[in-house]
C-alpha cells in the first residue's frame, strides 16, 4: 500500500519522513500533495496493519494517524507502536469532538490530535512543533542562506551580521524564500501564503512587498530574489548566484 | 362560572363536598328544629285542653254546686252560663294560663284574671270565636299579645257532653315565650353542631382530596421538569392502585418513549454531522493545498479537483438519502399504482445487467401478478439491494433476482454468493449510519443509509424486509409487499 510521494522532486536527505495512516482516499491525496509541497517526504498506508508493517521496515520522523480505520483502528495502532518501543511523534486525526476520545488517544501515547475538519495550516504548525520537540533537523529555528540568517524564534534577520528590520509580511516572504530555495512561487501562491486565503485584491500587491524586501536586504540589482517574467519569483542563495 | 373553573381541582372538590354536607346537615337540622317546635306547640295545646277539661265538666255537667235561686237545667242557656262564667273563668286561670268566657253573641261574660301575677287574657278574635261557636273543637291560633307570642285555644262550651247546643266559648291563652326560649337554645345548639360538622367535614374533605390528588400534582411537576428538557425525570409511582397510579405509569411509559425518540434523533443528527465531516475535511484540505501552491502544478490541480468532485458527489448523495428518509418518515409520499411484476422486471433486468458488470445475473420469474406499488420506489429498493449485492460479490459471482407468491403477499428477493454478513453485524445492518467492519463496506463511499432507506420504503408500502446471511456464503435480502 505504500505510495511514496511522487510530488516532491527528489530533494536533499534532510527532509522529514512522514507516514500518513488514513483510509479516506481524498484526505490522503491532499495531505500527501500538501505535505510534499511543504518539503516533507510522505508515505501513505490505508489501514492499520499496513501502517505497522511500514513502521517496521522504515524509520519515520512523524506519523499522522486517523482513528477510524478498517480492521485495527487508530487507538490499536498507536498502542502497538508504543508497545514495540516506537517513540516517534504521533498526531491523531479524529472526526469525533468527544473529549474522551482525545484523552484516550493521548493516554495511549499520541503526542497531539487534530479534529476534522481541520485547517491544513494548523496541521502543518503542529507537525513543525512535534518535529522541533523531537529535535528533527527540518525544524531548525535558524535558517541560513549565504550571509542571510533568519531566526524564527526571535524573528530577527541579519545580513552579514548586520540586523535588518522587516515588516511581518516581508519576514514571512523571506522565510518562505529561504525555506524553499530555487522554487518559483507564483504571485497567487505568495499572496495566499503570506497574506492569508481571505485576502481579496490585486496580486501585484506582492510586487510591492518583494520590492521593499529587496531594498532592505540590499538586493539591487536583483540577484537573490529574481523575477521570472509571467510566472512569479524565486530565491537563489548567494553562493549559487 | 369562570371563577369556579379557575379554582384548583382539590378546592373545587372540597367545596362541592362541603356544599353537600351543608345541604344534608341543613335539611336534618331544619327538620329537627321544625319538629321540636311543632311538638312543643302540640304539647302546650294538649296541656291547656287537658287542664280545662275537668274544670269545664265540673261547672257545666256535674251541677253539684248551688247557685242561690237557680236550678241550672231549668234556666235559659245564656243565663245559666252567665251565672257560672265567673267561677269557671277563675278556675280555668292559672299562673301561666289566662281564661276568658264568651257567650253565644261573642260578648265577654267573664275574665279570669284576679291575681296580679296572673296574665291578662288577650281580646277575642271574632273570626276564630265564630268558628268555635259553630261547633269546631280544635281551634288554636297564635298571636302577639303584650309583645309576647301567645297561643290561644278555644273550647266550645256545650249544653251537655256531645250536644250540638253551644252555650259559649272558653278562650284559654298562654305565652309562648318559654317555648321560644327552648327553641332558641336548641336552634343555637343545632347551628353549632352544624358548623362544627361542616368545619370537620370540610377539613377532612380537603385533606382526602388533596392527598388523593397529590399524585396528580407530582405528575404535573414532573411534566414541567420534562418540558424544560430533563428527559431522565420519572414520576414516583404512588403506593395506591388507583387512577393516579395508572396515570403515573402511563406517563412514565410515554416519557420513556419520548426519551428514546429524542435519543435516536440526537444520534441521527450526530451521525449526520460526523458523515459530513470527512468530505468537508477533504474539501477544505484540498482547497487549502491548492491555494498554498499546488495550483501551480497542473497534475496536482487535476488530482485534487477529481478528489473534490468525488467528495461533493458524496455530499450530494448523503443529502439525497437524508431527504429520502425524512420524506418517508413524514407523510404519504408513496404513489401506489397497480404494477405488473413480469413487465416491471422485463424493463429492470437490462439496467441491472449493466450494473452487475462481470457478475452473472439471473431472474427467477414468479407467477403473473399485479401489485399496488410506487414503481419508482420499487426500482430504488431493487437498485439499492442490487448495488449492495454487487459491492459484496467478487467479479464472476452470481446474483439472483426473483419473486413468488405467498398468502396475501408477494415476496421479492435479491440473492448473492458474495462475502456474506458476519452474524454479529446482522441485527444492525438496517440501522442508519451502521457500517460493517469488512473492508468492502469501509471502502465504499456510502454513509450507511442505503439499507435503512430500503427498509423505510418497504415499510411505507406496508411490507417487511429481512436478510438471511452467513459469512462467506452470500446473503439473501427478501421483502414482502401486500397484494
Amino acid at each position: 500500500m505504500e505510495r511514496t510521494n511522487l510530488m516532491s522532486n527528489s530533494r536533499a536527505s534532510d527532509e522529514a519522513h512522514l507516514l500518513i495512516i488514513e483510509d479516506e482516499p481524498t484526505i490522503t491525496e491532499f495531505l500527501q500533495t500538501g505535505l510534499a509541497y511543504e518539503g516533507y517526504d510522505v508515505s501513505v498506508a490505508t489501514d492499520g496493519e499496513t501502517g505497522l508493517n511500514l513502521c517496521r521496515q522504515k524509520t519515520f520522523d512523524l506519523i499522522i494517524l486517523d482513528i477510524m480505520l478498517p480492521g485495527l483502528d487508530g487507538f490499536d495502532v498507536c498502542r502497538k507502536l508504543r508497545e514495540t518501543g516506537v517513540s516517534i511523534p504521533i498526531i491523531m486525526l479524529t472526526a469525533k469532538r468527544d473529549i474522551s476520545d482525545h484523552v484516550k488517544g493521548l493516554d495511549l501515547g499520541a503526542d497531539d490530535y487534530v479534529t476534522k475538519p481541520f485547517h491544513f495550516a494548523e496541521l502543518l504548525a503542529r507537525i513543525r512543533a512535534q518535529l522541533r520537540r523531537s529535535g528533527h533537523k527540518m525544524a531548525k529555528t535558524r535558517l541560513t542562506a549565504g550571509d542571510i540568517v533568519v531566526d524564527l524564534e526571535t524573528r530577527e534577520v541579519t545580513k552579514a551580521g548586520r540586523p535588518i528590520a522587516l515588516t511581518p509580511t516581508e519576514f514571512s516572504l523571506l522565510e518562505l524564500f529561504v525555506r524553499h530555495p530555487r522554487r518559483v512561487f507564483t504571485r497567487e501562491t505568495l499572496l495566499n501564503r503570506v497574506l492569508g486565503y481571505h485576502y481579496v485584491g490585486e496580486t501585484n500587491v506582492i510586487d510591492v512587498h518583494v520590492s521593499h524586501l529587496r531594498d532592505k536586504i540590499g538586493d539591487k540589482p536583483a540577484r537573490l530574489i529574481r523575477t521570472h517574467y509571467g510566472v512569479g519569483y524565486a530565491f537563489y542563495p548567494e553562493e549559487e548566484a | 362560572m369562570k371563577f369556579w373553573s379557575q379554582l384548583p381541582l382539590r378546592v373545587r372538590l372540597s367545596l362541592l363536598y362541603v356544599a353537600l354536607l351543608t345541604l344534608s346537615v341543613g335539611v336534618v337540622g331544619g327538620y329537627a328544629y321544625w319538629n321540636l317546635w311543632r311538638s312543643l306547640l302540640y304539647s302546650t295545646t294538649s296541656r291547656l285542653r287537658a287542664q280545662a277539661k275537668p274544670v269545664i265538666e265540673h261547672w257545666l255537667y256535674t251541677k253539684d254546686y248551688v247557685i242561690p235561686g237557680l236550678k241550672s237545667s231549668a234556666l235559659p242557656e245564656s243565663l245559666q252560663l252567665e251565672k257560672i262564667a265567673t267561677p269557671l273563668a277563675r278556675d280555668l286561670t292559672s299562673r301561666n294560663t289566662a281564661a276568658l268566657i264568651l257567650d253565644k253573641t261573642e260578648k265577654v261574660l267573664a275574665v279570669g284574671k284576679h291575681l296580679p301575677e296572673e296574665p291578662i287574657p288577650p281580646p277575642p278574635n271574632p273570626a276564630y270565636t265564630r268558628l268555635a261557636l259553630a261547633g269546631q273543637n280544635e281551634i288554636n291560633y297564635k298571636m302577639t299579645w303584650n309583645g309576647d307570642p301567645t297561643l290561644v285555644v278555644l273550647i266550645p262550651l256545650r249544653s251537655s257532653p256531645g250536644s250540638k247546643t253551644i252555650l259559649g266559648v272558653a278562650q284559654l291563652s298562654t305565652s309562648l315565650a318559654p317555648i321560644n326560649r327552648i327553641l332558641l337554645w336548641n336552634g343555637l345548639m343545632l347551628l353549632g353542631v352544624m358548623l362544627l360538622t361542616l368545619l370537620i367535614g370540610g377539613g377532612i374533605g380537603l385533606w382526602v382530596t388533596s392527598s388523593n390528588l397529590r399524585g396528580l400534582r407530582e405528575v404535573a411537576q414532573t411534566c414541567k421538569q420534562i418540558a424544560s428538557g430533563d428527559f431522565t425525570r420519572r414520576v414516583t409511582l404512588p403506593d395506591s392502585r388507583d387512577e393516579v397510579h395508572t396515570l403515573a405509569q402511563a406517563f412514565n411509559l410515554m416519557v420513556e418513549r419520548i426519551e428514546a425518540i429524542f435519543e435516536s434523533q440526537r444520534r441521527f443528527v450526530a451521525n449526520t454531522a460526523h458523515e459530513l465531516r470527512t468530505p468537508l475535511t477533504a474539501l477544505r484540505g484540498s482547497l487549502e493545498v491548492l491555494l498554498r501552491g499546488a495550483q501551480d502544478d497542473p497534475s496536482a490541480v487535476a488530482r485534487l479537483s477529481r478528489g473534490m468532485v468525488q467528495e461533493v458527489d458524496r455530499l450530494i448523495h448523503l443529502c439525497e438519502q437524508l431527504l429520502g428518509l425524512t420524506k418517508l418518515e413524514s407523510t404519504q409520499h408513496v404513489q401506489k399504482k397497480p404494477l405488473n411484476l413480469s413487465d416491471f422486471f422485463e424493463d429492470f433486468l437490462p439496467q441491472a445487467r449493466i450494473l452487475a458488470q462481470n457478475r452473472s445475473l439471473s431472474l427467477q420469474s414468479g407467477p403473473f401478478v399485479s401489485v399496488k406499488v410506487d414503481e419508482d420506489m420499487l426500482k430504488q429498493i431493487l437498485l439499492n439491494l442490487l448495488q449492495n449485492a454487487i459491492q459484496h460479490t467478487k467479479e464472476g459471482g452470481t446474483i439472483l433476482l426473483g419473486w413468488h407468491l405467498i398468502p396475501d403477499f408477494v415476496e421479492i428477493w435479491v440473492q448473492d454468493d458474495g462475502e456474506g454478513i458476519p452474524p454479529q453485524e446482522l441485527p444492525y445492518i438496517f440501522e442508519p449510519f451502521f457500517q460493517g467492519k469488512s473492508p468492502v463496506s469501509r471502502r465504499k463511499q456510502g454513509a450507511g443509509l442505503g439499507l435503512p432507506l430500503v427498509k423505510a420504503m418497504v415499510e411505507a408500502h406496508g411490507g417487511q424486509i429481512w436478510v438471511e446471511s452467513q459469512s462467506g456464503q452470500g446473503s439473501r435480502f427478501a421483502f414482502h409487499l401486500p397484494l
